[in-house]
């Protein structure tokens, strides 16, 4: 549609997931607008990142070398492991500061339709950790939606020979919502894990 | 339940007709046949669904030329007044408002205002295949309780899931995580299987009851799961029926257990009612399951939900086609019935439309 460089930053820009082709030449003509020094500290940082940000060897978030921060941290317990699907996800984990233990991302959840089989997650890592580290817990935080919950079945199927206690997060009504809102599902999950008061 | 006002524009053959007020009791809509009247049945029931009784697609549904379909009204509820409006672009998804707000999920929509349609092409409920039996059931289940339709979402993603699974699986045995797919296909299944279980008791009674009222005998529906639970967990037959047919799912590469091959039992005088209902009383059996769900969401949410009925009368015989109208016009609440024939406008009608070449017009002091 438009001639050379500009067409080619649009071209790029549009394969980055979530960037349909009207925000890839949304995004393109605010880049060649912005002051040079805008666009060049993007670049900058889009290379640095390249370059520097590795994948953990323990637990496959993302780390600034061989190791990630909470890999890295000894006040860490090993004996908890937190599984989650992607390295957001123990961020907002994080975030929130509840869990003590370490993590595991697995990179994905399971799923036929977009290709993705167990064979593409880091179970078998985990599996190592888990024998390795003498786990006693293995939280599984995959999200609650069809894949992750399956990705849990399996997961927690493949550690039943490790004698380790395996939880799934609780799902149900989220704090400060309302009842009218909840849906079926929810609330009958929410029915299901219902506590003494 | 009642809508008080409607608007359709660039819909189908409609490009503007507005109809202010929409009166109450029974109306009529006549006209000779592709001038309009299913048109503006199928725009009114977008104000209630947000989506057509007839195609899945968008774009049958945008006047020739045009770029998107409206359809508005309000809607008076026990629960407040609900302006509904509907934008149908020729592609991409309807964007919904209600009392002009954008709306994010349809069933925020459809849990406020309700409408039930029948047309000529629920016949097949009787007549077709088990698919068309088994679409029935989940219509009525979104039209009694539209929070309930997340259960069929996720259950039609497992199935294609696993099915892409078992497609494409080329080494030995079974493929990895198999297991967590029949778990996942068990759950939802018997999730869907309640549902259904749960809208053949809300509609067959009061189907039935329409049914005895027209033919003088009962309308028997039953639900035919595809797998029973006898005293013990669906949940678990389910599981033991995916074992059972491990070889067999392996050898198809497809789902061959769970409530996608369910099936519903109509039957009348003993008989199957697809095999041995005439023409006419198969017509009565769907008008009646459709007016029978109506009956059932009344009971649901305590007030009549609008009916909307297309043809009703053609392939019933002048005394079916009397009781149809008086049972229609006695019902209370609104209903709006379309007709061919000006011979066949019933006389308990309380109102006339005449609709011609995308135009209706409302009969004065008639």
């Amino acid at each position: 549609m438009y001639e050379g460089p500009i067409q080619e930053l649009i071209d790029e820009l549009s394969r980055l997931p979530g960037i349909g082709p009207k925000s890839a030449q949304r995004l393109a003509f605010w880049l060649v607008k912005a002051p040079a020094d805008d666009a060049k500290r993007l670049a900058r940082a889009i290379v640095e990142a390249k370059e520097r940000i590795a994948f953990c060897r323990e637990c496959g978030n993302v780390a600034e070398g061989d190791l990630c921060r909470i890999c890295r941290d000894p006040g860490r317990d090993v004996t908890t492991l937190c599984v989650v699907e992607e390295p957001k996800d123990a961020a907002t984990i994080e975030k929130a500061g509840v869990v003590k233990g370490r993590y595991h991302i697995l990179g994905g959840a399971i799923s036929p339709l977009d290709g993705v089989g167990p064979e593409d997650l880091r179970v078998q890592e985990l599996l190592d950790r888990v024998a390795r580290d003498h786990v006693i817990e293995v939280i599984l935080a995959t999200n609650p939606n069809l894949e992750g919950n399956a990705t849990a079945m399996y997961v927690a199927a493949m550690l039943t020979p490790f004698g380790v206690r395996v939880t799934r997060l609780a799902s149900g009504l989220p704090v400060g919502g309302d009842l009218e809102y909840a849906d079926e599902v929810t609330l009958s999950q929410a029915l299901e894990g219902r506590r003494e008061m | 339940m009642r809508l008080a006002w409607v608007e359709l524009r660039e819909f189908r053959n409609h490009a503007f007709t507005r109809i202010n007020p929409v009166p109450n009791g029974l109306i009529v809509a006549v006209g000779p046949n592709g001038e309009g009247k299913t048109n503006l049945l199928e725009g009114m029931f977008f104000v209630f669904a947000l989506a057509s009784p007839r195609v899945s697609a968008n774009a049958p549904v945008v006047r020739d030329g045009g770029d998107a379909a409206y359809a508005r009204g309000e809607v008076e509820t026990l629960g407040g007044r609900m302006l509904v409006e509907v934008e149908i672009p020729n592609r991409g998804a309807s964007r919904v408002k209600l009392n002009r707000n954008p709306v994010r999920r349809k069933r925020d929509v459809r849990r406020q205002v309700r409408g039930v349609f029948f047309g000529p092409d629920d016949l097949d409920i009787v007549r077709g295949d088990a698919s068309r039996r088994r679409r029935f059931l989940d219509e009525a289940l979104v039209a009694l309780w539209p929070l309930k339709e997340t259960l069929l979402t996720t259950y039609d993603r497992v199935v294609r899931q696993r099915n892409r699974l078992l497609r494409e699986w080329e080494g030995r045995g079974e493929p990895p995580a198999l297991e967590a797919w029949d778990g996942e296909l068990a759950q939802a299944g018997a999730a869907v299987m309640r549902a259904r279980r749960d809208v053949v008791a809300a509609v067959a009674p009061s189907a039935s009851e329409e049914f005895v009222a027209l033919a003088g005998y009962a309308l028997e529906t039953t639900y035919g799961p595809n797998v029973g639970a006898v005293g013990g967990e669906l949940e678990e037959a389910i599981r033991e029926r995916l074992r059972e047919r491990r070889a067999d799912e392996l050898a198809r590469r497809t789902c061959l257990v769970g409530p996608h091959r369910d099936d519903v039992e109509l039957a009348v005088r003993d008989l199957g009612a697809r095999a041995f209902a005439s023409h006419g009383e198969a017509w009565a059996a769907a008008l009646c399951l459709r007016l029978g769900l109506a009956k059932a969401v009344e009971r649901e949410i305590g007030e009549p939900p609008v009916l909307l009925v297309d043809d009703p009368f053609s392939a019933l015989d002048p005394r079916r086609r009397d009781l149809v109208a008086e049972r229609l016009a006695r019902r209370g609440g609104q209903v709006v019935v379309s007709v061919a024939d000006e011979a066949d406008v019933p006389e308990a009608a309380h109102a006339t439309w005449d609709v011609q070449a995308g135009r209706v017009a409302p009969r004065t002091g008639a």
